[in-house]
């Protein structure tokens, strides 16, 4: 319990650390700092508004705090082109990159379990001389190229997916989860998650393949063997559960990495998330959605960060339960 | 004593000089490094037409989207430049992003690694919490929100993946450090009385380099990655023309839908090469300095 | 006879080359007895034991010679039906022997359903039990390996080799890693449950003290070889070889008083290429010409077995033994 207090401090902390650093990086800017926060084009009264919501009037440290305050709301301002709060379209988002970075993370972990296992089942022959590379040259590609290469060749040479977007033109639903488990929806899923799915994979693949490694030379292992045991319950129950507890750690940090890295991936498909709504929005200086956009992301990050020590404290009882002499 | 601890020098130096002969991993990295040196070099001479010329055919018409051939290996973009020597030339983009950012990373996190864990102490403890700041920044958002608005150039994207990227190698340096520390020939310095600083990077130094080597291969792919990612969306230095460039360029004039491969993958294969290259040679050290893992 | 060693062989692959780290080693061990597996560290010990359960390295190899258990000669494949059932294993360290993310009684219950025939609730039982015998609490069950005490795992490490009733149990080095208190606890247990259960057991030391403490049998090995063996009182009285002679004075006695301690000069012969004739002759005080060509010596006398090539002189031999000065010779010998 000591341990979850003190994981979600430190997590708490890092979150708060980013906030200032992202608070002063946005004042900093080039230009007044009323322009970080007030859109020219907003009538008198608005600008009035804004300017007050936000202390913009006061010095430095005092806004800092009234920033803080409005964040704990979730208020985080009126985006410039949009009009509308940053928060109602972060919210609107987010389900599409969520999505997104979940159904490929499950499908490259599990692939890259199931494929780094039986990588290392099969050390020293000529397909691991042949996939260690290939997998290597997977992590070592642009996400954004592999996007690039995929939808020229199944999109628009094979035509088997629409080429962007989250939907149709002219489809209508009467709700947001209707349209999320519609089928067009997941057929224009389908090929982003193809393209992160892949570029994700070699992590836990690698990963798991010198874990695996290592903990077949593990002494229990042996012993494992001594007892009789066949030679499934060894590779299963007790070699790859140890193999596995930190590739389950870097599952959850690779939510959090991934959906910073989904910037580019979600340009590339036109997929509505929020990684693409930062880089729209960084590209029209409209700062309050730029500002917005990056908090959220850091947010996840945070966030998967203490559910990584979570999991990390739940699945190892060596950090879960103290020695007892 | 000085005897004992000469000798930790050379043998550590001289094994990351034999390396890459031990290792032909790290041979193949090096060499795919040199000869990108070699292209970025001679690229004037590889490709003598300017990248950004806009060229016409015979007739006087525009060169657009020519495919391959012997005077185009690579064929002509929409506006008709020719593909190859965007390609010859950006590699120069590509290593001097990669390179700068790998100088700036890895000494930044060699003199803090060895700082905070030779010393110790408070002064550990701040580099280490900057250190954990630094690391809950999302990477690429922060990349884009600093080029998008600082401006950008080539110089912001370096800055921009060196304020992230040193805390990896510092941290990893700091622990190897307080390893080292404990050997006996640094003992032996200290009880000769030796000065800290002294002993740091006299004794200690050395025995850390090859680490500092590695976190600057891994650098060097990082950042040519993120020069690229930058470009592709936009943020690039529109003065030069790098891969990211050709990537973005490609993307926006429908490249993909007219299937000009010899576009938009070449420029992807030469990064996988060059970061594939960081990989290969940091797994090399790390097979001759790192003994458990080998033979594995 | 419960198990029969013959001549066996054993290889390591490495890419430098062969190392036969065990060449041609026999030994017996009668029914109901303790048999102490002596030598110094590298001379093939814990491979010998390994070869038993079938389980090397897996750059390991079997290269020759036979293992008889209970009359029947067994391979790596026909061990696989004895193991934990008949043969159990005790190893040095229970803690790296020990699944860090399952429970200790988690761990013995697994041996007791799918090696044993039992269902969980009697394996729970019957774990209890074992925690009993071998003097643990068993509410300890309940905990991970990392939660025990090096003692406390040594003796859970015994429980998980009691789990079904074998009739052979192969210890190797159990007590090395522990402090002398707890190592005489742990010998004593040893003894008590070898008597209470009647097992036979191999024991693994580097420690002839503890050899002279709890065996009734020895079989002394070196550089891959057995150069001496026979029952414990016989051997240790009256050593007829001079590796054993120096052995004895290398290590504190535990029985009678201890005399001045001299370690034997020099260290073993490197296993990938040893030297012909008797392996101990470059660090032997009495060494002759003959002793380094030529064919092994081995004369058996009263289940007494040595290899030296000078037996005939063998009392001789021990009485210039006990003088420290001797063994200078050797270790002039063996810089030289
Ligand atoms: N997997 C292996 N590969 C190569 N050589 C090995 C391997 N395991 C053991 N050896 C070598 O075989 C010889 C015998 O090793 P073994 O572990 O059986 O000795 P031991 O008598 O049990 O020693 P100790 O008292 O240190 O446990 C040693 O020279 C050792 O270096
Ligand atoms: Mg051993």
């Amino acid at each position: 319990m000591r341990l979850v207090v003190e994981r979600f401090t430190h997590n708490a902390l890092a979150l708060l650390a980013v906030t200032t650093i992202l608070f002063f990086m946005f004042r900093l800017m080039p230009g007044t700092p009323l322009a970080a926060f007030i859109n020219e084009n907003l009538n008198a009264d608005q600008q009035q508004q804004m300017l007050e919501q936000f202390g913009l009037d006061r010095p430095m440290w005092q806004q800092y705090f009234i920033y803080l305050a409005n964040l704990l709301q979730g208020e985080m301002g009126l985006s410039f082109f949009q009009r509308r709060p940053v928060t109602t379209i972060l919210l609107e988002v987010l389900p599409n990159s969520v999505i997104l970075t979940l159904s490929s993370l499950v499908i490259a972990y599990v692939f890259g379990v199931l494929a780094g296992a039986w990588l290392a089942w099969k050390r020293g022959s000529w397909i691991e001389r042949v996939a260690v590379p290939a997998v290597l040259a997977t992590r070592a590609a642009p996400e954004f190229w592999i996007g690039m290469v995929l939808l020229s060749l199944l999109s628009f040479n094979a035509g088997w997916f629409p080429s962007g977007g989250a939907s149709s033109p002219g489809l209508a639903y009467t709700s947001n989860w209707q349209r999320m488990l519609s089928w067009d929806y997941i057929h224009h899923l389908a090929l982003p998650v193809l393209t992160l799915a892949l570029y994700l994979q070699g992590l836990p693949l690698l990963l798991m393949r010198s874990n695996m490694l290592e903990v077949m030379h593990e002494e229990f292992v042996t012993m494992a063997r001594m007892k009789g045991f066949s030679e499934w319950r060894i590779v299963i129950h007790h070699a790859a559960r140890n193999a596995l507890l930190p590739v389950v750690t870097a599952f959850a940090l690779g939510v959090g990495l991934s959906m910073g890295g989904n910037v580019v991936i979600e340009t590339v498909f036109s997929w509505p998330g929020i990684g693409r709504l930062l880089v729209q929005a960084v590209s029209v200086h409209d700062y309050p959605l730029a500002q917005g956009a990056f908090l959220m992301i850091a947010m996840v990050l945070a966030l998967m960060n203490f559910v990584a020590d979570l999991l990390y404290i739940v699945l190892d009882p060596r950090v879960s339960h103290g020695r007892r002499g | 004593m000085a005897g004992v601890a000469e000798t930790a020098t050379p043998t550590v130096l001289q094994r990351i000089a034999s390396m890459p002969l031990r290792d032909p991993f790290a041979f193949v990295g090096l060499s795919i490094y040199v000869i990108f040196a070699l292209i970025a070099l001679l690229a004037d001479v590889l490709a003598p037409m300017p990248p950004l010329e806009i060229l016409f055919t015979s007739t006087g018409k525009l060169a657009a989207n020519l495919p391959p051939s012997l005077d185009y290996p690579f064929g002509t973009t929409n506006l008709g430049r020719d593909i190859y020597a965007q390609l010859i030339h950006g590699t120069r983009s590509a290593l001097a992003v990669g390179l700068s950012a790998a100088i700036v990373v890895s000494s930044v996190g060699t003199v803090v690694g060895l700082v905070a864990g030779y010393f110790g102490g408070r002064i550990d403890s701040l580099l280490m919490r900057i250190a954990d700041m630094a690391l809950s920044l999302p990477f690429l958002p922060f990349v884009i929100v600093l080029t998008g608005f600082l401006g950008a150039s080539t110089s912001n994207i370096v800055l921009a993946v060196a304020l992230l990227l040193w805390p990896n190698s510092a941290r990893v340096i700091r622990s190897q450090v307080l390893t080292v520390r404990e050997r006996t020939y640094v003992e032996a310095a200290r009880v000769t009385g030796a000065s800290s600083w002294r002993i740091l990077f006299v004794h200690v130094a050395p025995n850390i380099l090859p680490l500092s080597f590695v976190y600057a291969a891994i650098a060097i792919g990082w950042a040519i990655i993120t020069e690229a990612s930058v470009s592709f969306l936009g943020f690039g230095d529109s003065e030069s023309v790098s891969w990211g460039y050709m990537l973005q360029d490609a993307f926006s004039s429908q490249a993909l839908s007219r299937g000009q491969y010899a576009w938009f993958v070449p420029p992807g294969i030469c990064i996988i090469l060059i970061v594939v290259a960081g990989f290969f040679i940091s797994r090399g050290y790390e097979e001759v300095f790192m003994p458990r893992l080998r033979g594995r | 006879m419960i198990l029969e060693v013959d001549k066996l062989q054993i290889d390591y692959q490495a890419k430098d080359g062969v190392t036969r780290a065990v060449d041609g080693a026999s030994f017996v061990v009668p029914e109901g007895r303790i048999v102490g597996l002596v030598g110094e560290s590298g001379c093939g010990k814990t491979t010998a034991v390994r070869a038993i359960m079938g389980v090397l390295a897996e750059n390991g190899r079997r290269a020759g010679g036979r293992i008889v258990f209970k009359g029947q000669e067994v391979d790596a494949a026909t061990t696989k039906r004895l193991l934990w059932r008949d043969i159990a294993y005790v190893p040095q360290s229970a803690m790296s022997s020990l699944d860090p993310v399952y429970t200790v009684g988690a761990q013995i219950v697994e041996v007791l359903t799918k090696r044993g025939n039992a269902n969980r609730r009697d394996a729970r039982k019957r774990a209890a039990e074992l925690f009993d015998l071998v003097g643990l609490n068993e509410r300890r069950l309940a905990d991970y390996p990392h939660q025990f005490s090096g003692g406390m795992r040594q003796r859970a490490a015994i429980a998980m080799a009691l789990a079904l009733s074998p009739s052979l149990l192969l210890a190797d080095e159990p007590v090395t890693a522990l402090d002398v208190i707890v190592q005489r606890q742990i010998l004593d247990m040893l003894r008590d449950l070898q008597e209470r259960l009647h097992l036979s057991m191999v024991l693994v030391t580097h420690d002839i003290s503890v050899v002279a403490y709890l065996c009734d049998e020895v079989v002394v090995m070196y550089a891959g070889q057995v150069i001496e063996s026979g029952p414990v009182r016989e051997v240790l009285a009256r050593p007829r070889h001079p590796y054993t002679m120096g052995l004895r004075n290398a290590f504190p006695d535990l029985m009678t008083d201890a005399m001045e301690l001299v370690p034997i000069g020099g260290s073993p012969p490197d296993l990938r290429d040893a030297p012909p004739g008797c392996r101990f002759a470059p660090r032997c005080p009495f060494v002759l010409e003959t002793c380094t060509t030529g064919a092994d010596g081995h004369s058996l006398a009263n289940g007494h077995m040595s290899a030296c090539r000078r037996d005939g002189e063998a009392d001789l031999l021990r009485k210039e033994a006990l003088d420290p000065v001797t063994w200078q010779r050797s270790s002039s010998f063996a810089a030289s």
